[in-house]
């Protein structure tokens, strides 16, 4: 498996991965990027909350934290149950910084342009990071009930890859 | 929809409604909540039962009525809520989370 998905579409967000990013991913840092990836949406809807006075932004973000946290526990209890620890690696850790810089992006920006830019990047989030979890981490996963719950978890994704689209074409953004 | 008056369980945060039902006098019809949808979508109940909702997806769901006339509240993973039905008529309800979320309930005299 290669970061090849994430790169590419990452790119668009500014978003520098490394260079030596051929290595496939083991079980645990899997867990660790695909529970980075629910943590850093929860960061961006925290700032919407903050941020916009949209009513649909602000329920949308609120529904982020919401399943987010709840996957992200059922996270927690499963390598509790396993007795493992998630690895830090090159992908998550790319994750991180990429969300940083488009936090500090969208911090600069209030009314419709926040609504707009925070809609966007959460259409281009969730597409890459379900892109990724359905045909890199899945596949990949060797552990059943961590298959099981990314496969749960991609489900829940989808349906927000899906109000996202929806906000987007609602906000009406150029 | 004002022509029915029901009574509310739900697992969490509504245990003053709770209370108010005598012990699951009633028979209850199953109504689960997976992959983002309510399985089945349709129901037709008798006048006088309840309707069970189970959530089997980590994100939280409610069922609610479109007139917001009755609504489960939160329910996480695995968790339970039911609402007695004593008027005949139709209910439309979705997830006040997941708009997209929308089923029925027919109650027959
Ligand atoms: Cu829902």
């Amino acid at each position: 498996m290669t970061f090849r998905l994430l790169s590419a579409a990452v790119l668009a967000g500014a978003m520098v991965l490394p260079a030596h990013a051929a290595e496939p991913m083991n079980d645990l840092e899997i867990a660790h990027t695909a529970y980075t990836a629910g943590q850093l949406d929860i960061r961006y809807a925290h700032l919407a909350l903050a941020v916009s006075e949209n009513a649909d932004v602000r329920s949308f973000a609120e529904t982020m934290i919401r399943d987010h946290s709840a996957v992200n526990s059922a996270a927690v209890d499963l390598i509790t149950e396993l007795n493992v620890t998630p690895q830090d690696n090159d992908l998550s850790r790319a994750l991180v910084q990429g969300a940083a810089d488009k936090r500090a992006e969208l911090m600069g920006l209030s009314g419709s342009a926040f609504d707009c830019a925070y809609a966007q990047n959460e259409l281009g989030y969730h597409q890459v990071v379900n892109k990724t979890v359905e045909e890199s981490f899945i596949p990949a996963v060797t552990v059943a009930p961590l298959k099981e719950l990314l496969t749960d978890a991609l489900a829940t994704f989808k349906v927000h890859e899906g109000h996202a689209e929806q906000m987007v074409s609602n906000l009406q953004c150029s | 929809m004002q022509l029915t008056r029901r009574q509310l369980i739900a697992a969490g945060g509504l245990a003053a409604a709770a209370a108010a039902l005598p012990a699951a006098a009633s028979p209850a019809v199953r109504v689960r909540i997976r992959k983002f949808a309510f399985d089945p979508d349709t129901v037709s109940i008798k006048a006088g039962e309840r309707i069970e909702w189970v959530n089997e997806d980590f994100a939280p769901h409610t069922a609610t009525e479109d007139d917001y006339s009755w609504d489960t509240g939160e329910l996480g993973k695995g968790s339970t809520a039911s609402v007695l039905f004593e008027t005949p008529g139709t209910h439309s309800y979705y997830c006040a989370y997941h708009p997209h979320m929308k089923a029925r309930i027919v109650v027959t005299a």
